[in-house]
Formats: structure tokens, sequence, C-alpha cells
């Protein structure tokens, strides 16, 4: 499994995946930054580390999804180019550990990502000057639920990508999905939980509160329910995947 | 010649299901613009035209940029298969008119989403038994709209045929959207493809545009166009392919 997974970096080492990553998060979080100054501007108590979580959470919702389609699209799309997925399965190798090891290789990439959209975090509100320590507990669950909500994600797009040559399809899941996280705030709570993207937002550790005339920014604890509804999804999506893609003919 | 070209390039869409993404796409946007405009009639008087700040928010600003970078995406990405680069660039057809048959193709299949688009919005206002007239404008709107997406299919044909990957030119899109939505709010909008699609499509705005203003949008977009399409029928003459 390791030398599998080693095998998945070794043919990826030329693609700078993770440069594409960190450009990509780089204007997300340009963009965000430049929102948050903003909004400093016009309310000075938005100068605080819960705004920078939440803006970043929201945008989340838009950019991963997007983002963990294009590079589970990369990862999965040189099989197809290279006609060497039939080389790979007549290999001494299960299918099912090809299947994990695209996963694995994918989520890591990802979480990569994460872990530098979380020093970016803690870089600006230093330079903003924001009180207080960096707090280390939420930017933690930030990392951690992202990070489980990616898994949802990629699960998904991975079975897309490697079931269906044309990768317009798995894309065009992505930006559906990117789609439906920027607008999750709209859905009602129910409707909202059935879509996994959705979910950048809903597990996001802090929350806008709108009370009046005023606006604040409240951390909330992440509900268990919720949760265990994600790690359902990840497993449902990634099992109906492994199977689906190993029984499929060549 | 480019007849040629161009039936080639349909002909190699045949099979290829992007019809399915050019239907779903819009229908979604404009889906969840009408779900937010029922959600707010009580803020959004102004029927039809609140209707089509609704709709064209996400569909304009974000699902129309991407929706072309995946059709530039997928017709280049035949040219990187199986060596096909070596077959085109040694038939009896010029590099330009390869690069333009592109274009076409991709402007035809946005023209078909803009038509398709319009035909929902009048069928979501009508359903909404919105009060006066379907408003003309909305037309004209589209077909702005639609000339200023040339210049996005432009550069997105460029970048396609530069990177092989299928991928990432949709990920350059995304940030270039926020990037010409970034320049909208500053004012330089003219400047940038993405900026001028929001413009054309009157989709943060409803003000009609000065003669001036209407002038600088076609000859922007017509200088846009120019430009990308120059320099990746001169990169395909000058440069080497890479196949594989």
């Amino acid at each position: 499994m390791i030398k599998t997974l080693g095998l998945e970096y070794y043919k990826i080492r030329r693609k700078k995946i993770w440069l594409m990553i960190t450009l990509f998060l780089g204007v997300e979080m340009l963009w965000a930054f430049m929102s948050i100054t903003r909004s400093i501007a016009k309310n000075p108590d938005h100068a605080v580390w819960e705004s920078i979580v939440f803006n970043i959470s929201s945008m989340n919702g838009l950019f991963m999804p997007i983002i963990s389609a294009i590079v589970v699209s990369r990862i999965c799309d040189m099989e197809h180019k290279g006609a060497t997925w039939k080389l790979l399965v007549a290999t001494n190798v299960r299918r099912g550990n090809l299947y994990a090891a695209k996963y694995i290789c994918a989520n890591s990439l990802l979480l990569f990502g994460i872990l530098t959209q979380a020093v970016m975090m803690i870089v600006f509100g230093l330079m903003k000057g924001f009180p207080g320590t960096p707090p280390i507990e939420i930017l933690l669950q930030f990392i951690v639920v992202n990070l489980l909500t990616t898994l949802a994600v990629t699960a998904l797009q991975q079975w897309i990508s490697l079931a269906i040559k044309n990768q317009t399809f798995a894309l065009c899941l992505g930006m559906l999905g990117g789609f439906v996280g920027m607008t999750a705030g709209l859905f009602p709570g129910e409707a909202r939980h059935i879509f996994i993207w959705s979910y950048y937002l809903d597990l996001s550790p802090v929350t806008f509160h709108y009370t009046g005339s005023t606006s604040l920014y409240i951390t909330q604890p992440v509900g268990a329910g919720i949760v265990l509804f994600a790690l359902a999804m990840t497993v449902l999506f990634y099992i109906a995947g492994s199977i689906h893609v190993s029984r499929q003919e060549i | 010649m480019m007849k040629q070209s161009i039936s080639a390039e349909l002909l190699k869409l045949r099979h290829s299901r992007i019809g399915l993404v050019l239907v779903v796409l819009p229908s979604i946007s404009l889906m969840i613009g009408c779900a937010n405009f029922y959600l707010n009639q009580g803020v959004l008087e102004n029927g039809w035209y609140s209707l089509w700040t609704q709709v064209c928010i996400f569909y304009g600003e974000f699902f129309l940029p991407i929706l072309i970078a995946i059709c530039c995406s997928y017709v280049c990405r035949l040219e990187h298969l199986n060596r096909n680069w070596n077959m085109i660039l040694t038939s009896p057809v010029s590099v330009a008119s390869v690069f333009f048959a592109k274009l076409l193709v991709v402007s035809i299949l946005i023209l078909f989403t803009q038509a398709f688009f319009l035909g929902l919005y009048w069928l979501a206002g009508t359903l909404f038994s919105l009060p006066g007239h379907f408003p003309v404008e909305t037309i004209g709107w589209s077909v702005r709209g639609w000339y200023a997406t040339l210049s996005i299919s432009a550069l997105q044909l460029a970048i396609s045929l530069r990177i092989r990957s299928f991928a990432t030119p949709i990920g350059i899109c995304l940030c270039a959207v926020f990037i010409g939505l970034g320049m909208y709010t500053a004012n330089l909008g003219i400047f940038f493809p993405f900026s001028l699609l929001t413009i054309g499509m009157s989709a943060l705005n409803q003000d009609q545009l000065t003669n001036i203003q209407n002038i600088l949008f076609w000859v922007a977009n017509l200088f846009f166009i120019i430009i990308f399409a120059s320099i990746s029928i001169r990169r395909l003459k000058k440069k080497d392919i890479l196949s594989s």
C-alpha cells in the first residue's frame, strides 16, 4: 500500500499540483482579506480572529469543491489520458488499493492547502493586530472540519472522475458543488444538510449573527450529529466509488 | 478551409454530451436565483428587473465564465490526446483556421446557452406572474453578454491550448472571475475580459451604458479577442507542440 501511494506521488512529481493549490487558495485568501479589511474599516469591532475564520469558511464553500474537483481530476485523468489504467490493474495490486492510494494522495494535497490557509490566517491576523493570541482551538477545529468535508467531497469526485472518462462531468459536479457551497446560507437547515458542500459553512466553528442594527461573530459548537452525517457520507461515497470502479470493465 | 475546420470541430462534439452540461448549469443557476427572488419578494419590488438581478448574479458572475472554461478545455482536450496535435498541424488547414474554428464552435455553444437562459428567465417571470411585459432590454443584455464571452473564450482557448491539463484552465478561470469582480468594483472593468462580461450582462447594475461606455465596451472586447487570438496563433506557428 505504501509503495502504491509512493508511486502516486511519483507520477505527479512534475505536475506542480501543490503550487496550483497554493495559487488558487492565494486568490481566495486575497479576496477574503480585502473583504475583511473593508469590513473592519466600516466596523472596527470586526477586527477579531473569529471574523477571519468565518469569512474563509464561507469562501471555502465555493473554492474547495472546485479545487477538490480539479486536484482529483488531474490525479485520475492521467490514467485515462495515458491509457495506463489497464497497466495498473494488470499488476499484482488490488484495485481497491489503487483507489485508496489515489484518494490519500488527493486528500494529502488538499490538507496541505487547508494548513496553508490556517498559516495565512494567523499571519494576516498578526499583521492586522487582532486582539489576543491566535485562537489555536478554533483554528484546529477549522482544519478538522474542512478536512472532514473535503474527504467526503473528494470521495464523490474520485468516483465520478474515474468512472467517467470525460472530465467535463466531474468538473461540472465540482462547479455545482461550489455553487451549492456558496449559496448554502440561503437554504433552510434541513435542506442544506443533504448537500455535503454546504458543510464548509455548517461545520464552521464561527458563525455570524445579526442582532437588530448590530452584527457580531460568535463561536458555535460543532454538532456531533452533523459530523457523523458527514463521516457517513464519506464512507458511503468512498465505498460506492471503490466498488463501482473496481468492478467496471476497462 | 475554415468551413472544413468548423465541421471537423462540430464532428468532434458529436457524442460528447456537452449539451447536457450546457442545459443543466443555467437551469440550476436560474432555479437558485428564482428561489432567492421568491424568498425576498418583499424587498425585491422591481418585477422582471429584480428577477434578472437575482438570476443573473449567479449565472453571469460564476456559472457562465466557468462554463466557457469547460467548453474551451473540452475542445482542446481531444487534440491533447493520442498525439492528435501532430495530425492537426500536418493537415492542409491553416493554424488560424484551427483556432478560429474552435472559437466559433465555443461561441455557438455559448450562444445556445444564452438563448436557453433567456427562455428560462421568461418562463420563470411568467410563472411568477410578474407585472408588466417581458423586458426587451434583457435580449440586448444577453447579446452583449454573449459578445463579451468571445473575449473570455479567446483567453480560455489560449490557456487551454497552452496547458495540457483539462482541469487547470478551469481553476484559472475561477481565480480570474474573482479578479474580474474586484476590477469591476474598482471601476476598472473595461480592462479585463471577465469584468466586461459583468458589464455586458448588466448583472450587477442595470443602468444604461452611455454612448462612450458602449463604444469602449465593444472596442475593448474586440481588442482582447484580437490579442488573445494572435498570441495563440503565433504560438501554434512558432513553438513546438508537445504530444503524447
